[in-house]
């Protein structure tokens, strides 16, 4: 069997130079959320010292003729789907695994080459396309061609003859603390991993390091998932300005909660407990949770659990600037055992029929809660509307 | 606000620039060349599409002696409140590709608003101005920012 690894060079880069083509050869960074932050950056720019994450004050500094661009993930989003859809013409198996990234099984005829030229022509954009024996070989193998690169690897000798080139850090989920366990065995190059025994691997690296082995062997452990699989919990969340004042902080928590609801939605699931975490102005954090009677998704039980965690992981006076709202215990749309002290709101369920009703008409937020006022400034910007982690279906975030 | 302008060579017409004694600036190897305009420029100017032909004019007013405003930028709300209205202004388009402010050089698509107004020397254009966006305020630390032409930052 053959997997292909499709990676857009530079997407969001790129992307912009679709619409913008006087962009190209530029020194190019697409800024995060907030307008502070480099979240990619051309090849220019990359050339030039500046890092991904870098805000925006140091950019300008390293690269004073950069140009600077706000995100825009609506656009990026239909891009994505069309690289989407042409991979899975080419291809009966797909998986959309993020915005940028796709996995397939190249049907027969299919060339490296040609679909990497084939997404140039029908999208402007430039990718790279690797096809190997497992899903990890092509991954890796990827990353030594690009930008715009094609490559096919299948024979073993020419495997092991990239692999000893490579250090074992290339290969995605061997980095860090899984590194450092494979260091004082001799571990540097890919291919030096693959020689070790499997038996060391697993105890080492556990069940995760022994598939990367098997998947570097050439042997496919890691299937294509062409569906997102069931989900076993939903988060929302990001970072803000760093704000002691509780009104602001619970104006973000029910911000995200609203966004939560939304997925649940999508996914069609209850949540049954609510984790809310807190990142303070000096790393410090604080954790909250909130079990509900039974799973629910109507905002004014949710709303009740948010506070509750808020109160939680509240540190007054000490500035916060990062919060997650994690929904889990999910339930599907099948029926539930309720408490015996629940009684059925249809006042409630009324309000959030009208509620999703309106926003679907009018635009997403046009209805929202009335806490999240301090806000209004964000919700002015159409743009703060549609994040990367709203592009359904990808596999990873 | 905007302190300063680029539009790619293309943009404009060479005879246009002939005259004005602007130099070319180029950003990055093999792209196309970029005439930059900037108010703190000893005789600043700006392009405008004004009745369907694209000319230079005065970047705003620095002569205090004049009746204008000593300034190169104007507040949306005062061109809807009508205060340009006594100086006889009209809107134009300023064609730009990227714009300028306090270090930061953004992508802009079409361009920004402006006003035309007659002066002694000559017409001269001010740049409408709206209150920040969250984002562009922290991009470039302003608190102001140009009103651009079907886009917002």
């Amino acid at each position: 069997m053959r997997i292909g690894h499709l990676d857009a060079d530079c997407f969001y880069v790129s992307a912009e130079r679709v619409r913008d083509p006087w962009l190209n050869r530029r020194p190019v960074g697409v800024l995060g959320n907030n307008g502070a932050c480099v979240i990619a950056k051309s090849y220019e720019m990359k050339a030039l010292g500046v890092r991904t994450g870098e805000p925006i004050w140091d950019a300008v500094r390293t690269c004073p003729d950069g140009i600077y661009v706000k995100r825009d993930f609506a656009w990026y989003e239909v891009l994505s789907r069309k690289i989407l859809d042409i991979v899975r013409d080419e291809s009966p198996v797909a998986e959309y695994y993020s915005i940028d990234e796709f996995f397939f099984q190249p049907g027969h005829g299919c060339r490296a080459e040609s679909i990497r030229d084939r997404i140039l022509e029908e999208t402007g954009l430039p990718v790279t396309v690797a096809i190997a024996r497992t899903r990890t070989l092509s991954k890796l193998f990827a990353e030594t061609v690009k930008p715009f690169g094609a490559i096919e690897v299948t024979d073993p000798k020419h495997e092991e003859e990239i692999l000893s080139k490579l250090p074992v850090t290339e290969v995605a989920g061997i980095a860090g603390r899984r590194a450092a366990k494979l260091h004082p065995y001799g571990v540097r190059t890919c291919l030096d991993f693959v020689r070790m025994p499997r038996s060391v691997v697993k105890s080492l690296l556990t069940v995760v390091g022994e598939q990367l082995w098997w998947e570097l062997q050439g042997r496919n452990v890691l299937a294509l998932q062409t569906q997102k699989p069931p989900t076993q919990a939903v988060s929302r969340g990001g970072g803000f300005t760093a704000t002691s004042d509780p009104t602001v902080v619970f104006a973000w928590a029910v911000r995200h909660l609203e966004r939560l609801i939304e997925e649940f939605d999508f996914h069609q699931v209850r949540a049954g407990k609510l984790t809310l975490w807190l990142e303070y102005r000096d790393a410090a954090t604080g954790l909250g949770e909130a079990r509900l009677d039974s799973p629910s998704d109507r905002f004014d039980l949710l709303l009740e659990a948010t506070r509750e965690a808020l109160r939680q992981a509240w540190k007054p006076g000490w500035g916060a600037r990062k919060m997650d709202l994690i929904a889990s215990n999910l339930h599907g749309p099948g029926p539930i055992q309720r408490t015996l002290f629940e009684s059925p709101d249809p006042r409630q369920d009324a309000l959030t029929v009208l509620k999703r009703g309106i926003n679907a008409e009018v635009g997403r937020f046009a209805l929202r809660s009335g806490a999240t006022l301090p806000l209004a400034e964000l919700y002015r910007d159409p743009a703060s509307g549609y994040e990367i982690c709203d592009v359904k279906g990808k596999i990873c975030f | 606000m905007a302190s300063g302008i680029a539009i790619l060579r293309s943009g404009l017409p060479d005879g246009l620039m002939e005259s004005q004694g602007h130099r070319l600036h180029v950003r990055g190897e093999g792209v196309e060349a970029e005439w930059r305009f900037a108010f703190r420029e000893s005789r600043p100017l700006l392009p405008v599409w004004h009745e369907g032909v694209l000319r230079l004019v005065q970047w705003g007013n620095r002569d205090r002696r004049s009746h204008l405003p000593p300034t190169g930028w104007t507040w949306l709300a005062t061109v809807r409140a009508g205060g340009w209205g006594p100086f006889g202004a009209e809107l134009v388009d300023i064609p730009c590709n990227f714009a300028y402010e306090k270090g930061v050089w953004f992508r802009v698509r079409q361009g920004m608003r402006g006003i035309l107004v007659p002066g002694p020397n000559g017409p001269c254009v001010y740049v409408i101005c709206e209150p920040s966006t969250r984002y562009y305020r922290v991009m470039t630390r302003s608190e102001r920012m140009p009103v651009l032409i079907d886009e917002v930052i």
